[in-house]
Formats: structure tokens, sequence, C-alpha cells
């Protein structure tokens, strides 16, 4: 993997310096069924193409982000705040 | 053999790589080789008349100098113990020791080369088709086969410290190669303002030109001359600009976004480049005839670089076998070294009036053969005759010609070197009219340029080169007016050059389908044409597969020697177009590269407490603790442990991990990520912080101190700071709370003072209130310690009146004195972790991922007066939650055993003879004289008294379960 992120606070950055943290996966309200944190816990997207992930600067401004990758190409095409 | 030891050096030339004026010796299988500086090791022995450099890997057949630029295998040594280095790119160092591989006794007399008269017994393929019957027979040759066959040997007694280091560079452009076409590109992109990175593996810069006797004239921008007097010119535009910075090594590989990977002599460097100029030129490949593998056979460029670079005579009568004009300017370049031609042998049917080199050829005598090819080489071991034979429209007619000679240079068959573009994944179409694979789509952010594209003109290439470096340029810089003219002037005349290029340029089919046995395809692997043909006769047919069962373009060249004879007579065999066969991919690296080179240092960094010094000057043994270095033992663990418990000590802990959290939310934040409430927790109060995944399990445990109504000090478990402020932060991200967290391990320093004498000694230290009653147990205060301010933290990990002292690290010795000397009336020793943990154990504290593990919950680890259901929300509640009404299955409980008798920490806890639990820690008490310990057991098993059995070295031991801690149980101690 040598594929470039573009930090929204550091720029274009080798994605060596960030930590990968999945994809966005919204937490169910403590309310929830059991079910639902159960899909919460262990059922994910996986897509193919486009995904919004989180990553963090963890070798720069130590930030999490969100990012808008091509799972197929590795292209991000946008990284914004939370 | 036709060379001598002394006679081999022609005189003295310009332009050439070595330097006369200073002699280098170094050995070759033993042997003193006299070199002079700039000598490769292949240059030095052809020199001294060493034409076998190596052994061919299956059939042990001699092999010599073929390409002399570190493209094929056939010079494989060992230099200094390092297998696999190729001769003709490395220097000559003084007292060097090289050695040949792969023979038996000597490469000059290889007594293994008998199996290439048992070659039918290994046809392609052979390891799915011989040797298997009957079914043990694979089992005895396979070991043998693997022995008889390969390359050098890796010495595994040598040091596994690798001497490479990695770095990383940035550049606007990078240009791969150092040729007349990446010369030009990095001087035009470094005129319009870029910064350039120029990686060429040669040893000088200059590409082709450093060999080329042949005068220019008409080379735009660069004065008339030969090729090395361009060279030179262009060297020195290079040098001195700049913005041009060039590295000496290997471009093995090209990744995404322009990452370019480059191996040098001791080092990997990631070049991150914005465009990448792809300028690697083309190799010259062999002709296939039969024995085309005898040494004396070798590729026109080799010839000239030996007599051109290195002044060394490649043989005294050469034949040159040509499919194109390049093959008169390489025999011309011959006799002008003092090479007697014997003939051009040109496969094309007529003589190129029009070329004033081959004109010149003609008028010095130099027979030329039009329409003839070489079919056979004659040796045994070096080559002494070539026999041709004459085409006619193409098909190779019986008669014969027989010409002596010692050298066979051949040449007229080029392909573009275009690893680089495969791997960035450029795409290829055939172009009929050169007969070449040639770029046709390239990847966003790279160029090509120079003899890549087909070209081979002088004019043309350097032409490319300045339109390629100005394009590169303009993609982020803007170009001026002036430069934008004379970009399009450049144009135009690239286009003109391109033109009159094609129109004048005819190229012959590499292979004629000739006669002959062992005519090699593939040098690496020792592959025959007739391997070939019978691999597609069996049904290999396409070409990805057809590799991956022949194993051509699959050896240490990577294809550059073989893959266009490969292609062609793929596609000669299976009918089809040279388009329609396609081509093999070539992935990184495109170059073998060292694994040391790889693998880089072995880099792991330490943390050491600034008390890391004193603390082994005072006898320390030291041990490792996550990143951190712990001073484990001073003295003996269970005497500092019994100081703690009957006067004073101190132990470092430094490497507690510690998280200052800042802002309004802060106090929101942590109730989130703690399991149980700290938004109610008062300022100057301390309260234990037990940390969860949203699954349940724990993650972590510290404390948490309020300094302000905004603002926490929080500390980790040693080595989980990093990870548990990554987590803190996502957390700050995700839920958009206001609050800062940072990580401040490393600037305060942290010494624990406790024991009985603890208030003493700090006494003597502070002006703070630190009696019993004003400063209590989980409290802090804010003050001085020896004059260092510094926070202190009433806490009692190992269950003893004491302070966790957090100060600034640069005083850590100042402060570690202080309390010594202060202590020393109360007889105060420094404790290690050692005496930490039997402390801690004996207050039956739990260490997290020592005592839990990664499906352990805070109800298993029985601390669920640590987890707070009432809270509105926090990290873990349903997954505890979900663990709380399945119940639990498993649970922490301590045990204490009926003597001295220790279990070992992951010793069984069993039942009937079978484990259903184990043991996380255990230590000897000093204090209870007893084994004690933690283990995990079965929730059953967690009632007060009950017994366990615990599996000891294969002897069943008993242990009796107890829940509260096994010394001071209600914490009188830690209070008073």
């Amino acid at each position: 993997m040598a594929f470039l992120i573009p930090c929204p606070n550091c720029g274009e950055r080798g994605v060596t310096e960030f930590r990968f943290g999945g994809e966005v996966n919204p937490r169910p309200a403590p309310s929830a069924s059991s079910d639902e944190w159960t899909s919460y816990f262990y059922r994910r997207g996986n897509t193919s193409g486009l995904q919004t992930e989180w990553w963090y600067h963890r070798y720069g401004c130590r930030k999490w982000f969100l990012a808008k990758r091509d799972t197929t190409t590795n292209q991000v095409t946008e990284t914004r705040w939370p | 053999m036709a060379l001598t030891q002394n006679g081999n050096r022609l005189p003295p030339r310009p332009g050439e790589a070595i330097d006369r004026s200073h002699a280098v010796s170094f050995t070759y299988n033993g042997r003193g080789i006299r070199a002079f500086a700039g000598d490769t090791v292949a240059s030095a022995l052809y020199a001294s008349g060493v034409t076998i450099l190596s052994r061919s890997f299956k059939y042990h057949r001699p092999r010599g100098l073929l390409c002399a630029a570190g493209r094929c295998p056939n010079c494989l040594v060992t230099v200094d113990g390092v297998p696999n280095v190729r001769a003709c790119t490395t220097p000559v160092r003084e007292g060097m020791a090289v050695r040949s591989q792969n023979a038996w006794p000597s490469v000059d007399t290889d007594a293994l080369n008998v199996i290439d008269k048992f070659d039918f017994a290994m046809p392609v393929g052979f390891y799915y088709k011989t040797f298997h019957q009957p079914k043990l027979m694979w089992h005895i040759a396979q070991p043998i086969i693997r022995r008889l066959g390969g390359l050098g040997a890796v010495d595994i007694t040598a040091d596994p410290e690798s001497h490479y280091h990695h770095d990383n560079r940035h550049a606007d452009v990078a240009v791969a190669g150092g040729g007349p076409a990446g010369l030009s590109a990095a001087i035009a992109a470094a005129s319009a303002g870029a910064k350039v990175v120029l990686v060429d593996d040669q040893p000088s810069l200059g590409g082709h030109l450093r060999f080329d006797p042949s005068r220019h004239a008409d080379v735009p921008g660069l004065k008339a001359g030969k090729g090395p007097e361009l060279a030179a010119q262009l060297t020195e535009a290079v040098r001195a600009s700049s913005r041009i910075q060039v590295i000496a090594g290997t471009v093995f590989g090209v990744y995404q976004d322009n990452l370019v990977a480059v191996l040098t002599r001791d080092s990997v460097i990631k070049l991150r480049a914005k465009r990448l100029i792809v300028a690697t030129g083309s190799n010259e490949v062999p002709h296939v005839f039969e024995n085309n593998d005898l040494p004396g056979v070798m590729l026109s460029t080799a010839a000239v670089r030996l007599a051109y670079l290195y002044g060394v005579k490649p043989g005294r009568k050469a034949v040159v076998a040509c499919g194109d004009d390049y093959g008169y300017r390489a025999a011309l370049a011959l006799q002008g070294a003092g090479v007697k031609i014997a003939a051009v042998v040109d496969a094309r049917g007529g003589f190129p009036a029009s070329m004033s080199e081959a004109q010149a050829l003609r008028d010095s005598g130099v027979r030329v053969l039009n329409g003839y090819v070489v079919i056979r080489a004659e040796g045994p071991k070096h080559l002494s005759a070539v026999s041709l034979c004459h085409l006619r429209e193409g098909v190779p007619l019986t008669e014969e010609l027989r010409l002596d000679c010692d050298l066979l240079a051949t040449s007229g068959a080029f392909e573009p070197a275009a690893g680089l573009l495969h791997q960035s994944g450029g795409r290829f179409a055939f172009d009929e009219a050169l007969g070449e694979m040639l770029p046709s789509d390239l990847p966003r952010g790279v160029l090509v340029t120079g003899e890549v594209t087909g070209i081979r003109d002088l004019r043309a290439n350097i032409l490319q080169g300045r339109v390629a470096g100005l394009d590169a340029a303009s993609s982020f810089h803007v170009l001026s007016y002036e430069v934008r003219q004379d970009l399009a002037r450049l144009r135009h005349d690239l286009a003109e050059a391109l033109a009159a290029y094609r129109a004048h340029t005819t190229r012959s089919s590499p292979i004629a389908d000739m006669p002959g046995k062992k005519r090699f395809v593939c040098f690496c692997e020792d592959v025959t044409v007739k391997d070939v043909a019978q691999a597609v006769d069996e049904g290999f047919a396409d070409i990805q597969s057809l590799k991956r069962y022949s194993t051509v373009t699959m050896g240490p060249c990577q294809g550059k020697m073989c893959h266009r004879s490969f292609v062609h007579l793929c596609a000669a065999k299976t009918g089809q177009s040279v388009q329609k066969t396609g081509s093999t991919t070539l992935r990184p690296p495109l170059a073998p590269v060292p694994l040391g080179a790889l693998a880089g240092h072995l880099h792991t960094p330490i943390k050491r407490t600034p008390v890391d010094k004193r603390s082994r000057d005072m006898g320390a043994r030291m041990t490792d603790l996550g990143p951190w270095r712990r001073a484990h033992v001073f003295s003996n663990p269970e005497e500092e442990a019994l100081a703690i418990r009957q006067r004073v000590g101190i132990i470092d802990v430094t490497s507690l991990g510690k998280l200052d959290v800042r802002g309004k939310d802060c106090g929101a934040l942590l109730d989130k990520v703690y399991t149980n409430k700290m938004s109610d927790l008062q300022a100057g109060r301390i309260r234990y912080g037990l940390m969860c995944a949203d699954s349940g399990t724990i993650l972590d445990d510290g404390t948490v101190s309020r300094l302000a109504l905004d603002h926490f000090f929080v500390t980790t478990t040693t080595g989980n700071v990093e990870a548990i402020e990554e987590w803190v932060r996502w957390w700050t991200a995700g839920t958009n709370m206001c609050a800062h967290v940072n990580n401040v391990t490393a600037a305060y320093a942290a010494i624990n003072l406790a024991g009985p004498k603890a208030r003493d000694t700090l006494r003597k230290l502070t002006d703070m209130d630190i009696s019993a009653d004003s400063f209590k147990y989980m409290r802090f205060g804010q003050g001085h310690v020896a004059g260092v301010p510094a926070i202190l933290l009433r806490i009692g990990f190992v269950g003893e009146t004491g302070w966790e002292i957090h100060f600034p690290a640069e005083y850590g010795e100042h402060v570690w004195d202080a309390l010594l000397n202060a202590g020393e009336e109360f007889g105060i020793i420094p404790c290690g972790l050692e005496a930490q943990r039997i402390l801690r154990l004996e207050k039956k504290h739990i260490i997290v991922n020592q005592d839990t593990d990664s499906v352990t919950t805070p109800l298993e680890a029985d601390m669920e007066w640590a987890v707070k259901f009432d809270k509105e929300d926090f990290v873990g509640r349903g997954g505890i939650r979900a663990v709380k009404e399945r119940g639990i299955r498993n649970k922490v409980v301590g045990f204490v055993m009926r003597d001295g008798l220790v279990p070992e920490d992951g010793d069984p806890v069993v039942m009937g003879g079978s484990p259903i639990g184990r043991v996380t820690s255990s230590r000897f008490s000093p204090a209870l004289r007893k084994g004690v310990g933690i283990a995990y057991v079965p929730a059953d098993y967690a009632e007060e008294g009950r017994e366990l059995l615990i599996s000891i070295n294969g002897r069943t031991e008993p242990a009796t379960v107890t829940l509260k801690p096994f010394y001071d149980p209600e914490g009188e101690r830690l209070r008073a």
C-alpha cells in the first residue's frame, strides 16, 4: 500500500503515516435491542467501491477524520472532519 | 582459451571509466587479480583472462559475460560472503574476496556439467513428470535436485544485523534513468523550476553515450562530439543545477501515487514524486541459436562497453551478427578498439548502402554477409567458431558457412525496458513497424521518454527528454512565456524527428525457425526453444500459464533477457499475433533486492526513564516492559518488597501512561470512555478507572485525578498509552465533545514512594501538609518535592501508605536522589518491577492483559463495582449488560497455596485431570510466607475457601480460593 491521503489538517501524506479506523459504523442507542448491538459489534458493510471510513493521522497531527475511499483502487476522493 | 593474462587491456582512451594510475587488487577463488579503480569485478576478471564466470542453473553449462550491464544472470558471484552479486556492475574494492558459485570442483571444470547430457530426464515441467515413479523416488530426488540446481548459498553464520538503512525523499519530478533522454528531461524540468531527483544504476551518467564512439553533430542544444563528450556535457549541466539531485541506485518498484522504491548500495529510498519520468532505455537481448550461451557470445553493447568503458579487449577476432543498423555501428566501434572483425552477419537481405558506418566498414575490407544468420556457436568451453546459414525470405537454407572467431557480438534485438511502466499500470500495444511492444497508455502522473518508447535515435531521444521534462514541470508550475514558446518548438522538432526515424527504420523479426539443439530462450533457468515448444504442445498456450509452467521470465533477470524471444516464440508456436499473445506481467521488484535491504535496520527504539542510568549505576538489572526499559531487580525482590511493607521504598514508575485531558466536556468524555462515573468527581480527588471496548471487554485501567472542573490527569497501563490516546481521541471526534487529550507520558517522571515511613521521608522534602487527616487516601495534591513542582497522587497499588509523585522528567535524577537521601535514616531502598509485582499481587490488584485477556469483561474480572449501569451511556455498557444477562462462565479469583510452593504463570488449574482454568500470575509472598496468585477459573469456583487443584510440573497441588486481598484485606495500612 502506498497511496496518499489528504489529511484535512496536514495535507497529502503517505498512507503509512495513518492508522485505519474502519468503516463508519453508527452506534446504536443505549436502549437498542441486542440484535442491533450485535450487528454493531460484528457486521460490516465491506463495500466494494466508495466507502466512508475513519482515519487517524498517527505520525502527524494525531487527529481523527473521515475519508471517502474507493476500496477497489485505494483512491481517496474526499476527507473531512467528523 | 584465446585470451591471455596480460594481453587484454587496450591502450588508454579518453572517456574510459577506469583510472589506470590507481591499481586495485582482489582475489577470485583465492587467486590474486590486479585491476584498476573504476573496473567492475567482471571487467577486471575478463582482463585477466577469466571468461567463465558462472555455471548455469540446471545443466551447469559454462557461462560468461553476456550483458555487462547488470541485467542478465551470467555473472552472479559471491562477494565477501554475499551471494548472487552481479560481477558486471559491482566496482572492485581493494582486498575483496570474490568466489564463483554453483560449481564443483571449480567453475572452469564443473563435474556437474554431466547433467547437460541427461537433459532428457529434465524436460520442461520435469518436477511434475519425472522422478515420481515409484512414489518414494521424488523424496530422494528432490533434495538432490535442490542441491545441484540453483544459485549461491547464503552464509547463515553471517552477522544478521543489516547494514542497510531506509530513507524518505520527496521530489516534484523523479527521473528513472540517466541516459541522454533522462538527463535531458531532468535538466528541462529543473530549468522550469521543478525539484528533480534522478536515479541511475550505472557507475556514471550518460547511458549508452558513454561508450558510443561515433560522432554526433546534429544534436539540439549540445556541442558536436563523440558520445562520451555529449555525456560529459549533459552530466555537467545536471551537476550545475541546484534543483537536481542524483541518486546512484536502481529503481526496483513503482507503487501507487508514484511512490518510487530505490535500492542503493546501502539503503532503500522511498521516493515520493508528483511526476515520474520513465527513461529506462532499452535492453539488448540475446539471439536464439544453438549454443547461444557459450562464453564468447555476448551482446554487442557488452563488447563495446568492455572496450570503451574498461579498456578491455573483448576478443581478438569477432563476428558481429545483427538485424538492424546498430550492428554496423557496433562493428565499427569494435574495429576502432582494435578487434579484428571477421564478418558482419546481417539477417536483412540488402546492404544498408545509405548508412555511412556500413559503408566505412565495407570500405575497410570487412566481409559483410547479408541475408545470413548464425545457427550455431562452437566451443567447447569458449567460442572458437560460428556456423551461419543463408536465409531466403526468412527461411533458413541447409547450406552452411563456418567462420573462426573468439567473439560473437549479437546485435539488433532490443526490448524497451518497460518494467516500471508495467508496475505503474501502463498498457502496451505491438508496433508492427518497429516490431516491438510499446507503451500506449500511461497511468496518471507517469511520463515516458527515450528508447523505452522504441525510438532509438539520439536526436529524437533528447528532444523527447526535453519535452517530457517541461510537460512534467508544467503540471504543477506555470511555465513562462519563453519556456512555452520553447516547448512548442521542441514538440514540432520532435514530431519531425520521429517521422524521419520511422520512415527509414526496418527491423527483422527476431526468430527465424532455425534447426539446432540447446537454443536457450531463458538463461536464468536453462529453458530452451524445445522446452517452450513442448510446453505449448502440452496445452500451455497462453503466455501467462506458459510462463508459470516453463519458468521463463521468472529467474534473476526477471525477463530482461528472455521476454522478447519468449513472446515471439509463443506467438510463432501458437500461430497468434504478437499483439494477441500479449506479454507477461512484470511486478516489483524489477531487480533482485537483498532481504536485508527491505528489512532495514533492526530498529526497535527503547524508551528509557530519566533514572535509567541512575538505576543501572545502583546495580539494577533491567528488563523490557512494553516499549520501556525498567529496573527489574536492584538487590533481591523479596527483600525489596519487605522494605516497602516494613520501612519505605521507591519505585520508578515513569513508564505509566499519562494523559492530560482538558476542555468543557472533559467530564462527559471520561464518563463515556470509563465504566465508572468521573464527571461527579470533586476537584482534588482521584478515582480508579476501568475502560472497556463496546463489546464489554477490558481495555485498560488507571487513575483519574480531577485537577480542575475542566482538567483531568489520567494514568494508563505501561505500553498502552498510545492505543488509549487514539481510543479516547476517537470517541472525542465521534461525539464532537469539546475536549483535548494530550499524551504527556514522557514529559513527566513518576516515582512511587511507599511504606510505613513514606510520610516521614516525604515530610523532609515538601512544605505541603501531608498528615493522614489532611492528605487522605485517593486524594492528590500539587506542590513541591525537593524544590520541584509535582503532582502527588495518594494511591496504593502496592498497598501501603504512599504517593505517586509526578514531576517534570528533567528532574528525574534530582528527585530520585533527594528521596533516597531523605529516607536513608528510615532504611529506604530502591525497588524494582519484580518487587512491585509481588506487592500488587499480595493486594490482588489485577494487571490488564496479564490477568485479563481479550474476552475478559469487568464481570469476569470481579470488578462490577467499577461499572455504573445507572450512567446514561458509556462505552461497553451494551456488551457488559449482555454478558450480565447471559451470565459469566469464568471469573478471576485469588488463590493461596498451602506452603511456599509457587506455580508458574500459565500453569493449568485442573479438575479430574483436565484443565478448567489457568494461573495468570503467581509469586511467593514474603509477607504471607506462602505462594499466592490469581487464576482464571469457572465462575462457580469463585467462592471464598473453595479448593483449587493446580498442576505444577505435572504434579497436582491444592490451593485455596480467596476473594479478598491476601494482605491487609481491609486496606487499613493503605489509608494510614
